[in-house]
């Protein structure tokens, strides 16, 4: 399976995904035309990975998004679902969630995520501004 | 010095802005190129008046928000012809600033059944209190997308959320094809 890379928009973060070292990155700000396409696209190829993956190895996955709007929100949730959906079936997926440290939006959304995704093991990394 | 006139047109602009506590207006086609290029200048404006990072981020939060329903929602559009990219829709927002608080405005026309739909989503987002807002934020970021909603059906609740007073609105009375003017302020 390829690698993953796109590289950062002024509206659209960027995704890399180093399916071969079990690293999964996204940084940057998520506003784009689009966001069902431009996030539908990136939850395939995470799909296409996972199903097809066999190994035990932990998968790690990096997010530090400082800003994501209402759609890219949604899609957000969905690629989540995805992970924990691996991490339910026994593979360890550690997701570190990076925010500003007065940025109670994206803190909060984390905790949702740490509720509903209960297979995923969250680690909150509040980063000082 | 003789003066032709200029100086004194943009005093009365001039004033008239300050007056009103306006520190960003924008009127015109709205596109994404277009919003990024606000996005910039809205970041950039905010911090200058000195907003605290929590205000700006939502002020920035919102104003997209307000700015990707209009490229979705306006009854307005232009498209060149043969242009096979998304059409570009017209309208107009504008920031202001006062006694401490921040007001986002935007106005832009929509038909009557867009209007239908906005009242009735508006008129019930008014009616919720704050954590009613958050507990309705969160079941909808859980549900299936509803089919008339091209954002995720998170957008207006995701500025009631960020508002610190319910979100206003108001509608023109529709012209003769049907279309009004809508008009929306969030008070952040």
């Amino acid at each position: 399976m390829n690698n993953l890379f796109i590289a950062a928009s002024p509206t659209s973060p960027e995704v890399d995904f180093r399916f071969d070292e079990r690293r999964l990155s996204l940084k940057g700000e998520s506003y784009p035309e689009n966001a069902a396409q431009f996030w539908g696209n990136i939850i395939t190829a995470l799909r296409q990975f996972l199903e097809a993956d066999a190994e035990v190895a932990a998968i790690t996955v990096n997010v530090a998004l400082a800003y994501f709007n209402s759609s890219s929100t949604k899609m957000l949730f969905s690629l989540f679902s995805t992970l924990n959906d691996k991490a339910k079936a026994g593979t360890e997926i550690i997701l570190n969630w990076y925010h500003d440290e007065s940025d109670d939006t994206i803190f909060e959304f984390g905790q949702e995520l740490k509720e509903d995704f209960a297979d995923l093991v969250f680690q909150d990394q509040a980063v000082q501004s | 010095m003789e003066t032709n006139g200029i100086k004194r047109q943009w005093d009365d602009f001039y004033s008239y802005v300050e007056r009103r506590d306006v520190i960003f207006y924008y009127v015109g086609y709205f596109s994404q190129s277009i919003i990024a290029a606000m996005a910039d200048a809205v970041k950039l404006r905010v911090e200058h008046v000195g907003a605290v990072a929590q205000t700006r981020r939502k002020l920035f939060s919102s104003f997209i928000e307000i700015a990707q329903n209009i490229v979705h929602y306006s009854a307005d559009s232009y498209r060149k012809e043969g242009d096979t990219a998304p059409a570009i829709r017209h309208g107009a927002v504008f920031i202001s600033l006062t006694d401490e608080r921040y007001y986002l405005h935007c106005a832009n026309p929509v038909d009557a059944e867009v209007a239908g739909t906005l009242r009735a989503k508006l008129e019930h987002l008014r009616s919720l209190t704050m954590d009613e807002i958050k507990s309705e934020y969160k079941e909808t970021l859980r549900s299936e997308t509803p089919a008339d909603s091209k954002g995720a059906g998170l957008g207006f609740l995701t500025m009631a959320r960020d508002a610190s007073a319910p979100l206003e609105f108001e509608f023109s009375p529709p012209t003769a094809d049907g279309t009004s003017m809508f008009y929306l302020r969030a008070t952040i």
